[in-house]
C-alpha cells in the first residue's frame, strides 16, 4: 500500500441544505480493500457516487487514480469499475450480450473480449446461463454478472456498492474470494456493506454516521481499541444501534434508492 | 466509432426482442393508414335524398334523375308529404329532401324562375353543407341544360347565360385520400421517432442503466448516436412501407421525387428525434415520457393543417402554427406527392423546416445530460 489511489480532503456533498457527506478525508492505497460501514442514509452511496463522477462534490477535494473529480471525470472513468447498489444491467439482454455490450463500450478488442467473456462465464459459474435473458436469473447470479461487467476492462480501482446484499451466505463467501483475488492482483477495492462479518475481510474499514467519519482503521485495531471481539460489537458501541444481520431484505435487495 | 456500433447493436437487440414493440412499429402504421384513410374523408357521397314531387311532370322526373345519376345522391324514396321527410330524418333514413312545387316543369318551359326547396339534415353541418353545394351545382346545370335544349336562340331570361366549368387540378376527383394519406406519413414520422427515442432514453434512467453508462468512458455523443441511429433507420423503413402502401394500394399518385422526399424527411426526423431527446430530459419515467409525447403530438397534429385547414383558424392560431415543425413538413409532403414540386418550389417550407429541425436537435442534445445527479 504504497501509492494512494483514492484521496479525499474535507469532501462534502449537500442535497439542498441536507449534508449527505460531511468533510470526509480518506486515503486509500492501491491494492487495498477498503470497507465502508454505516447505517441506512449514512452517506456511503453518495460518497461513492461522488468518487465515480456521478455527482459533483459540493466542497472539498478528491482525486481518483490521480485525477481530479471536478475536472478530469472522463479520465477517471477509464480507470474505475462501478457496481451500483441497484442492479443495473439490461434485463432484456442475455448474459453474454450484456458482457459483449459493456466490453464494447469499454473498448476491449474483439479477441480480448471473447477471452474475458469466457473467463467471466467460467469463474462466476454463469456458463450455463450465457444465453438466458438476464431478467430470469436468480438474484445472486445477477450480482455476479454485475461484478463481472464492472471488472471487464480490468480497472485499477473498483467501487462496489453493497455487492452482497440479498445474496445467500455461500455465494457471499465466493464473492469475497473474488474480491480478494482481484485485490491480490493490485486492484483497489472500495466496498460498502451491511454485513459486519464482511467488515473483517477488509484491510481497513471506515465507519460512517450521518455523513461523518466516526472511525477509520483496520478491523483488528478497531476491535482492540474498543476491547470487543467482533466488528458487530464495535459498530454497536459506536453507532448505538443494530444493523447488519437484522436488516433483512427482499430477494432483490433493492431498496428505494432516492433519485 | 466502435462504441457507437455496440450501442446501436444493443439498441436493435432490445427493440426486436420486445415483440409488442415490433408489432407497434410495423403493424400499427398500416392499420392506422387504413383506418384514417377510409374513415377520415371530407367527401360526401351517397346522401340519402327523398323527393317530394308536387309537379309530377317529365321535367321534374328529369330533375330527379339528374340528382340520382351521380354517386353523390341516392334516392331514399318518393313522397307527396313533406312530413315524411321529417320522419325519415328522425330515423336517419333521409338526409336531404328535394321539394319540387307544382307547376315547376311548366314554369321552366315558359322561362320563369321556378324554385325548388332543398331541406337538409344539419346535424352533421359539414357534410350537409357540402351536399347542399352539390345540389346547387346540379340545379344550376339542370337549368342551363334545359334552357339549351328548349331554346335555339337567346337563352331565356332568368337563367344564367354564363356557365362555370369547374376543373380541379392536382386532385381532379377531390379525393380526400389523396390529401390525407401523405399527411398520415407525416404523423407516423412523428410518433415513431419521438416516442421511441424518448421512451428508450428514459427507460435507461428509470432502470438505472444510465447511471452505469455514466461511469463508462462512453461519451454523450456516442450514447446519443447509438440510440438514435436505430430509430432513424426504423423511421425510414416505416416511411418506405407506408409510401409503398399508399402508392400501390391507395393509388395515391406520387408525382414528385422519392429522393427529395427521403432527403427532406431527414430534416424532419432531426426535429422529431430531437424532441424525443428533449422529452427524455424533462421526464423521469416511461409513463411520463409517453404522456408528454402525446401532448406534443396532439398539439403538432392539430396545428399542422392535417385535419383543420390552417386558413380556417383564427389569426392568432395561424401565427402559432409557424412554430410547429410539422406544419412545414405536412405541406412539403403534400406538395411533393400531389404537385410533384421540386426543391425550389418548396423552399418556403424547407427553410423553416431545416431551421427548426437543426435548432430543436442541437438544443436537445445540449440539454441532455448523461450525469444523473
Ligand atoms: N439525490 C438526492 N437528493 C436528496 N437527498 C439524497 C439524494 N441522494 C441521497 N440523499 C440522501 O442522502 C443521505 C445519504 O444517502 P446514501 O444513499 O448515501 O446513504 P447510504 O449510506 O448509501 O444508505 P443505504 O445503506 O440505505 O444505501 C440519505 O439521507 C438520502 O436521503
Ligand atoms: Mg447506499
Amino acid at each position: 500500500m504504497h501509492e494512494t489511489s483514492v484521496t479525499t480532503r474535507e469532501l462534502t456533498r449537500r442535497f439542498g441544505r441536507f449534508v449527505a457527506v460531511d468533510r470526509v478525508s480518506i486515503e486509500v492505497g492501491s491494492g487495498e480493500i477498503f470497507g465502508f460501514l454505516g447505517a441506512n442514509g449514512a452517506g456511503k452511496t453518495t460518497l461513492i457516487r461522488v468518487l465515480c463522477g456521478l455527482l459533483k462534490p459540493t466542497t472539498g477535494e478528491a482525486t481518483v487514480a490521480g485525477y481530479d473529480v471536478y475536472t478530469q471525470s472522463e479520465r477517471i472513468k477509464q480507470n474505475i469499475g462501478y457496481m451500483s447498489q441497484r442492479f443495473s444491467l439490461y434485463e432484456d439482454l442475455t448474459v453474454a450480450e450484456n458482457i459483449e455490450f459493456y466490453g464494447g463500450i469499454y473498448g476491449l478488442a474483439r479477441t480480448k473480449l471473447r477471452q474475458k467473456e469466457k473467463e467471466i462465464l467460467k469463474n462466476f459459474g454463469l456458463h450455463r446461463h450465457a444465453d438466458s435473458l438476464t431478467a430470469g436469473l436468480p438474484f445472486g447470479f445477477k450480482q455476479r454478472l454485475a461484478l463481472g461487467c464492472a471488472m471487464l476492462h480490468e480497472p485499477p480501482i473498483l467501487f462496489l456498492d453493497e455487492p452482497t446484499s440479498g445474496v445467500d451466505p455461500r455465494a457471499r463467501r465466493e464473492f469475497w474470494d473474488t474480491i480478494h483475488e482481484t485485490a491480490g492482483r493490485g486492484t483497489t477495492v472500495l466496498v460498502t456493506t451491511h454485513f459486519m462479518e464482511e467488515a473483517e475481510y477488509c484491510n481497513r474499514v471506515l465507519i460512517m454516521h450521518v455523513g461523518r467519519i466516526i472511525a477509520l482503521d483496520t478491523p483488528d485495531a478497531l476491535k482492540s481499541r474498543f476491547e470487543k471481539r467482533t466488528m458487530q460489537e464495535v459498530f454497536l458501541e459506536l453507532v448505538g444501534k443494530e444493523i447488519g444481520e437484522t436488516r433483512t431484505r427482499g430477494q432483490h435487495g433493492e431498496q428505494g434508492e432516492k433519485p | 466509432m466502435r462504441r457507437i456500433v455496440h450501442m446501436t447493436q444493443k439498441e436493435f437487440r432490445q427493440v426486436f426482442r420486445d415483440k409488442p414493440m415490433v408489432a407497434i412499429i410495423f403493424a400499427v402504421p398500416i392499420v392506422q393508414l387504413f383506418i384514417l384513410a377510409f374513415a377520415i374523408t371530407t367527401e360526401v357521397k351517397h346522401t340519402k335524398l327523398m323527393v317530394v314531387d308536387y309537379d309530377r311532370s317529365t321535367v321534374s322526373k328529369d330533375l330527379v334523375l339528374a340528382f340520382v345519376h351521380t354517386d353523390r345522391f341516392d334516392l331514399a324514396g318518393h313522397t307527396t308529404d313533406l312530413r315524411e321527410v321529417r320522419e325519415g330524418m328522425r330515423g336517419w333514413e333521409v338526409q336531404m329532401g328535394l321539394v319540387i312545387p307544382a307547376g315547376f316543369g311548366a314554369d321552366l318551359v315558359r322561362g320563369l324562375k321556378p324554385q325548388v326547396q332543398v331541406v337538409s339534415d344539419g346535424v352533421d353541418g359539414n357534410s350537409s353543407g357540402i351536399a347542399t353545394g352539390y345540389a346547387h351545382g346540379i340545379l344550376a346545370g339542370f337549368g342551363a341544360d334545359y334552357a339549351a335544349v328548349q331554346d335555339s336562340g337567346a337563352p331565356p331570361a332568368g337563367l344564367s347565360s354564363v356557365r362555370m366549368e369547374e376543373r380541379m387540378w392536382y386532385n381532379p376527383d377531390l379525393s380526400s385520400q389523396q390529401f390525407m394519406v401523405p399527411g398520415i406519413v407525416v404523423v407516423l414520422l412523428t410518433i415513431l421517432p419521438m416516442m421511441l427515442s424518448a421512451m428508450s432514453l428514459v427507460k435507461e434512467k428509470e432502470i438505472g442503466t444510465m447511471e452505469q453508462l455514466s461511469v463508462t468512458p462512453l461519451r454523450k455523443h456516442q450514447l446519443l448516436a447509438g440510440k438514435l441511429i436505430p430509430f432513424l433507420f426504423l423511421s425510414y423503413v416505416e416511411l418506405a412501407i407506408v409510401t409503398t402502401v399508399a402508392v400501390l394500394i391507395f393509388r395515391i399518385p406520387m408525382n414528385g421525387s422519392y429522393m427529395l422526399l427521403a432527403l427532406l424527411a431527414l430534416l424532419y426526423l432531426f426535429a422529431t428525434l430531437g424532441l424525443g431527446i428533449f422529452i427524455s430530459t424533462i421526464t423521469r419515467s416511461q409513463q411520463q415520457a409517453m404522456f408528454v409525447a402525446w401532448f406534443f403530438m396532439v398539439f403538432m397534429i392539430m396545428m399542422s393543417g392535417f385535419f383543420i385547414p390552417i386558413e380556417n383558424m383564427p389569426p392568432v392560431l395561424q401565427k402559432l402554427t409557424h412554430l410547429n415543425t410539422m406544419r412545414y413538413f405536412m405541406s412539403i409532403i403534400r406538395d411533393i406527392f400531389q404537385k410533384g414540386s421540386s426543391l425550389p418550389f418548396l423552399l418556403r417550407d424547407v427553410v423553416p423546416l431545416a431551421a427548426f429541425g437543426l435548432t430543436i436537435f442541437s438544443v436537445s442534445v445540449l440539454a441532455f445530460r448523461k450525469r444523473v445527479g
